[in-house]
């Protein structure tokens, strides 16, 4: 029925489970080792629930040092160890292997130094997103990256995904706010790259460490660059008759020369059970509805937002609504971030998160909607149009063997439309297990073959998170 | 047998890799050549191959933000292009030409190989920033892809960082897709006069650290005009520029009232300050580029100076400092090293005899297990070294 | 999330009730991020999301509980914290109240800490009892520290400590309630029952705010604790049995002369009592009666919000820091009544940061769990120490003991400082430093 299969594991390995443990248990606190059958159960999977392996055992470590220990030690005895921040990711980014430790940041959540006159923050990686702004906002200060799954997911999560969020139209995804990294090598080396300055000594080794899904190292400080906030932020809803007004309205605000904050497009379906959640005032009446956030002083807003309905009206645009308090616009978001949660009281999906020229916007919109029609089932869309990131949430029933397939199918299906229209497999949720067996589609061997090389530079016994990202199939040539 | 590669394409780039490599012929890697000059010289004979001839823009949608160039374009071709567009490349980057003496217009294969940047980058990224996709062919001949033409991408390992700011030693360009953006309606200057740099960096951070549509900060000190400049620039629509520029003002009533420089005068001073012009004469100093944190910068330079004659200023707020080094037999290696070792941050040797860049690290040297990291990524790439081989580091 | 039960499971409706549940949850882990226990271990076992997915595994696998499944199930505090955060509106309230039950049919725990549940069942919902208790816990205050070294005894000498928090008071028996000349409304007022001992001056404010407003108090003679203490303890079937008797005494009270509200001043009875409709669902002959209860019940300052309020008498403008209880804002999602009444009477209200996260209070947590409480009580005090109040108000018995035992700071119930304002009396924690 699930078409992902997993690498056999390893019986030496298995077999060998009693002394690894008992091995772990001198080199973690008691407490942050977890070895029984119903404690490790909780580690099976992450957010793509579809998918479960029960870990040989889990670490819970509090230190840089106890994580270079256990490397170490797993990389000296051949033991498989797979990352995990907050166990968030929808690609399986975090799923177990039965040979694998899962070696687990979250008891690492201080934060360590605040500068507001070099503008950076330095946390442990087990520190969550939110969390990160929480700390400076008190000084009218944020960390731009936002995840709609903030909330929970950690830095350390975010730097392995290179995770994007609404608000990178205007201000860069994770690789373009981090400033540093503190990460332990298989091996169980500890290094620094980058600090509290710009650009890295040396080969960027930093930017080749963000999204790299844990299979370089294991990063466990995060030197992050904070902005200052806004004077004023504020989201106007623009309801369209048509999917394809929408779309032409987000090619046309861009080609104005105009970078809003955010625009975020929500189909009907999303709409729906977005307004059931959060509240927010979506209208009901509509096809398409477009948030779109622009910032700044009360008179740059308006006039940025004049120019934008204009054209959102030349596009057709029903409604314009304007957030009118703190607390609208609070709704507004919290609606638009919980979409994926909200849609779980209605059915079960796949969030799926191609990437693709803004300007195919409509284009991929329709064909989504044919191939999701051709596998019999429903699809809800909530992305982030500015750049061209989609989200459409395949509905089904989890329960229901047959139509798990059929979603996968038509996962794939829309994924390899992304790709032929000059887009990607995924914009910041990761390859995760999800898509490792799409690589093929955007990559030719060459192009994988270096990459499976530069990895192996990292990580020669090919330890890490080793059965995500690459086809299985790949990872012994080159 | 030729003495100088000129592919004509990406195919002809690979056929002539895939020669050298054979050949073990180590290849010496150029764009116009207008930092041949950069890096550290390449221990014995090296064929040059130049990507001069593989130009033109290829990807241009204005709607989408996204231009593509093969290697060989001159950024001022893909200036042009882009300011038909009322657009722009964001990260502003350097033309060193004034600091090497060069005459050939510096091209995108370059551009990227140096990570190259200029003031804007404290406000929008650096040049790896901009970087979304890259086509290049590595040591081993093979054309490999990495990333593409859409912003967010987190499909497989980012090789577009890797490659940039590698300086060409681990492939060559074969094609760069960057975002851009659209140029601001409207740019001016603020400048204060008279500040001593530690209060300069301070007025600079109030600045950087607010919301007033700020795109650049520097400081020149008065040793190099005749009094002291510390200036910021805004961008942005005119509404917001205005606005900017009058809270600005208020916000550095403390430091001083500030001049207000708009129009080519502030284009011309920002163009002095990204290029380093104020250092570029007399061509036999060494020059020196140090990444570092703002509030760290004075107190080192304070300790440079004691030791060191420089000239010098300060950019991105006071987190990159130039430096030209009057006299020293090691270019002032030592004393700069062991600042950046007291501040953290990086330091690199921009222009030096090739005498000194041959006896001193160039680049910041690396941590032990970092650059057996680059060691083994190099080999990835071009096991045979074939490429600009030693160029960054001894063995690299 | 996909679920794997047996047609034959699937015919136990607690059971059914259950898989709903886990079906809504799509495992995306907003709740890890509010949750206390993972805040402080960083275990997903301790979070909602593990709870929720080891509940799943021993359900779906009818197996008995282990000795690790209930550890974690005990550490939950049932702050639903986790409830306020699910966009997919998973309810673990239902969730956890039915492991309960399963861990207590299928798990034999060992026998101090049988008896500890047991004893805490037997004497917490009877004043009379908690009364007499109370007094043997002053008596063995010097052997605390020698009894925390035994088996089980960390517990004990926690409810010892804690129960010497509480200042000597009067006598207490129950409020009659009270009558009033042409009333415009008619409720009955729960007297609780650790309350009745520890905080009757909380209803006797109540009682002075309703009438002084023109409604009539009743408060039944016969009526009993509202089940929520037993039912954290697992003991599905005595929760069950309170709420019944409670309905039967409430539908008297609505039959001979008529209830406008059932009005409760201590949250977590509240969460309790506004869940009956939910608990009594497959008992025919209560099912409807349970859900008219439910829809009756008002916590004091929901009630008190929607009457057209008197103006108060006294100088305020005291800092208050408003802490709410988890039965409030996340149990009963009542969130700016408490705040918007005492802004409303001139105080100068504080909002505590991380105030989504518990006191540690939570019921007989403190009790059964000392040093998880403790911990959330160091942060909380921490919290709430910041925005620097003279006073801190909540609306629940048990973090105003939780609490108070943390802070040199008085804290008071919501309607005793409500009540001051309106002309009643100082309460007593604030002698010396109000007047």
């Amino acid at each position: 029925m699930s078409k992902i299969r997993f690498t056999e594991p390893n019986r030496e390995i298995l077999a060998r489970r009693d002394s690894i443990i008992n091995d772990l248990t001198r080199l973690v606190d008691p407490a942050g080792l977890i070895t029984s059958t119903d404690e490790c159960r909780a580690y099976e999977t992450d957010a793509l629930t579809a998918y479960r392996k029960m870990p040989l055992a889990v670490v819970l470590p509090k230190t840089t040092e106890e994580v270079s220990a256990v490397l170490k030690y797993c990389h000296d005895t051949g033991v498989k160890v797979v990352p995990r921040g907050a166990g968030t990711s929808l690609a399986g980014g975090a799923i177990p292997s039965e040979d694998a430790v899962v070696l687990g940041l979250s008891k690492m959540n201080r934060v360590l130094a605040v500068n507001y006159d070099d503008r950076f923050i330095r946390v442990e990686a087990g520190v969550t997103n939110l969390s990160v702004t929480a700390v400076v906002a008190e000084n009218g200060f944020f960390y731009a990256p936002d995840p709609s799954s903030q909330l929970a997911c950690t830095i350390g999560g975010n730097i392995a995904n290179n995770s994007g969020g609404a608000h990178c139209l205007k201000y860069g995804v994770t690789t373009n706010n981090l400033l540093g990294v503190r990460m332990v090598l298989i091996d169980g080396s500890i290094i620094d790259l980058g600090g509290d300055y710009l650009d890295s000594a040396g080969l960027d080794l930093l930017g080749l460490v963000v999204g790299s899904e844990g299979q370089l190292g294991i990063v466990t400080e995060a030197t992050l660059r904070i902005l200052k906030s806004a004077e004023g932020a504020r989201p106007v809803l623009f309801g369209f008759p048509s999917c394809e007004g929408a779309g032409k309205a987000v090619a046309d605000v861009i080609a104005a020369g105009i970078i809003p904050v955010a625009i975020e497009y929500m189909d009907k379906a999303a709409i729906e059970i977005c307004e059931a959640f959060a509240k927010a005032g979506y209208p009901l009446d509509v096809e398409a509805l477009l948030i779109v956030e622009v910032e700044g002083s009360d008179a740059e807003m308006d006039a940025t937002l004049a120019d934008i309905t204009a054209i959102a009206r030349a596009n057709g645009a029903t409604t314009v609504r304007e957030s009118r308090s703190a607390i609208e616009t609070a709704a507004i978001w919290k609606g638009r971030k919980s979409a994926f949660g909200a849609t779980g009281r209605v059915a079960d999906y796949l969030c799926m998160d191609g990437t693709v020229p803004t300007g195919k916007l409509s284009y991929v919109l329709a064909e989504i909607s044919k191939i999701v029609q051709r596998h019999g089932l429903r699809v809800a869309n909530v992305f982030h149009a500015g750049d061209g990131n989609m989200h459409p949430l395949i509905l089904y029933n989890a329960n229901d063997p047959s139509q798990q397939s059929k979603a996968e199918a038509a996962g794939d299906d829309i994924l390899r439309l992304c790709v032929e229209v000059g887009g990607c497999l995924t914009g910041e949720h990761g390859v995760g297990i999800e898509k490792r067996d799409l690589m093929r589609c955007q990559f030719d061997d060459a192009d994988l073959a270096q990459q499976i090389r530069v990895r192996a530079a990292f990580d020669p016994r090919w330890l890490l998170n080793t059965d995500k990202v690459f086809p299985l199939d790949f990872r012994c040539q080159g | 047998m030729t003495d100088c590669y000129k592919p004509r394409d990406e195919c002809g780039l690979s056929s002539a890799i895939k020669d050298a490599a054979t050949a073990k012929m180590p290849l010496v890697v150029r764009g116009a050549g207008s930092k041949s000059a950069m890096g550290r010289p390449l221990g014995g004979y090296a064929m040059p191959l130049t990507t001069e001839r593989m130009r033109g823009v290829s990807l241009y949608e204005p709607t989408e933000l996204v231009i593509g160039a093969l290697p060989g374009t001159p950024v001022s071709e893909i200036d042009r292009m882009l300011a038909k567009h009322n657009q722009m490349l964001p990260f502003e980057p350097m033309d060193h030409r004034v600091l090497f003496g060069t005459s050939a217009e510096p091209t995108i294969g370059g551009i990227v190989a140096g990570n190259v940047s200029g003031p804007r980058r404290v406000a929008v990224g650096a040049c790896r920033d901009s970087l979304i996709g890259v086509r290049l062919v590595t040591g081993r001949g093979d054309i490999v892809k990495s990333g593409g033409r859409v912003m967010k991408n987190v499909t497989g390992l980012d090789l577009v960082k890797l490659t940039c700011g590698a300086w060409g030693t681990l492939g060559v360009l074969s094609e760069a897709i960057f975002k851009v953006l659209p140029k601001p309606a409207r740019s001016l200057s603020l400048g204060l006069r008279g500040l001593d740099d530690m209060t300069a960096i301070s007025a600079l951070t109030a600045a950087l650290g607010s919301t007033f549509a700020v795109s650049a900060a520097a400081h020149i000190p008065a040793s190099i005009g005749s009094d002291s400049t510390t200036i910021v620039r805004l961008e942005g629509s005119e509404g917001s520029v205005a606005y900017g520029s009058r809270e600005l003002a208020r916000l550095w009533c403390s430091f001083g009232l500030p001049d207000l420089i708009e129009g080519d005068e502030s284009a011309n001073f920002w163009l002095r300050i990204r290029d380093a012009h104020w250092l570029a004469q007399p061509m036999d100093r060494s020059i020196w580029r140090l990444s570092l944190a703002p509030s760290k910068a004075p107190r080192a330079l304070a300790d440079i100076r004691r030791k060191l004659g420089v000239r010098y200023f300060y950019d991105w707020g006071g987190g990159l400092v130039w430096l030209a080094v009057v006299g020293a037999d090691d270019a002032g290696a030592s004393v700069v090293r062991e600042a950046m070792v007291n501040t953290g941050g990086h330091a690199t040797l921009v222009r030096a005899s090739s005498e000194i860049r041959r006896r001193i690290d160039v680049f910041e040297p690396l941590p032990p297990a970092v650059l057996k990291l680059t060691q083994e990524i190099k080999k990835s790439f071009d096991p045979d070294r074939v490429l600009n081989f030693g160029r960054m580091y001894a063995g690299i | 999330m996909q679920t794997n039960f047996s047609l034959t499971a699937l015919a136990d409706a607690h059971v059914s009730e259950s898989e709903k549940i886990l079906r809504a949850c799509v495992h995306c882990g907003f709740c890890t991020a509010t949750c206390p226990t993972y805040l402080l271990l960083g275990d997903e076992a301790d979070s909602p999301r593990g709870r929720i997915y080891l509940i799943k595994d021993m359900l779906e696998e009818e197996k008995p509980a282990t000795p690790q499944v209930v550890e974690h199930i005990d550490r939950c505090l049932t702050c639903l914290s986790c409830m306020t955060t699910c966009p997919s509106g998973v309810h673990y309230m239902h969730l956890v109240d039915h492991a309960r039950a399963h861990i207590a049919r299928t798990y034999t725990r060992p026998l101090p800490d049988r008896l500890l549940r047991g004893m805490l069942a037997k004497v917490l919902p009877f004043p009379g009892r908690l009364r007499l208790a109370l007094r043997v816990a002053t008596v063995s205050r010097p052997i605390r520290k020698w009894l925390a070294n035994l088996p089980g005894g960390a517990q004990l000498a926690a409810m010892i400590e804690l129960s010497s928090s509480f200042k000597r008071r009067r006598p207490t028996r129950r409020l009659p309630g009270a009558t009033v000349d042409r009333p415009r409304g008619r409720v009955a007022l729960l007297s609780g029952c650790a309350q009745q001992v520890l905080g009757q001056n909380i209803n006797e404010a109540a009682i002075r705010l309703l009438t002084r407003h023109g409604i009539e108090v009743v408060q039944p003679i016969d009526e009993g604790c509202c089940g929520a203490l037993v039912q954290h303890l697992g003991y599905e079937s005595r929760a069950l049995d309170a709420a019944r008797h409670n309905v039967d005494v409430w539908t008297r009270e609505i039959e001979n002369g008529g209830l406008d509200a059932i009005v409760v001043t201590t949250s977590g009875c509240g969460t309790v009592i506004k869940d009956y409709g939910f608990l009594l669902r497959n008992d025919n002959a209560y099912a409807q009666k349970a859900v008219r209860i439910s829809a009756l019940a008002r916590d004091i300052t929901e009630f008190l919000h929607e009457l057209p309020l008197q103006d108060g008498v006294r100088t305020t403008g005291q800092v208050v820091a408003y802490h709410s209880a988890c039965s409030m804002q996340h149990g009963q999602q009542v969130r700016d009544q408490p705040k918007s009444l005492l802004r409303r009477m001139g105080f100068v209200v504080r909002e505590v940061p991380e105030g989504h996260i518990c006191c540690g209070s939570a019921g007989t947590y403190n009790v059964l769990q000392p040093e998880i409480a403790n911990r959330l009580r160091a942060r909380k005090v921490t919290n709430i120490e910041k925005v620097k109040p003279q006073i801190i108000a909540s609306g629940n018995l048990g973090c105003i003991t939780q609490i108070g035992a943390g802070t040199r700071i008085p804290v008071v119930h919501t309607v005793e400082l409500v009540d001051w304002a309106m002309g009643g009396p100082l309460p007593d924690v604030l002698k010396g430093c109000l007047g």
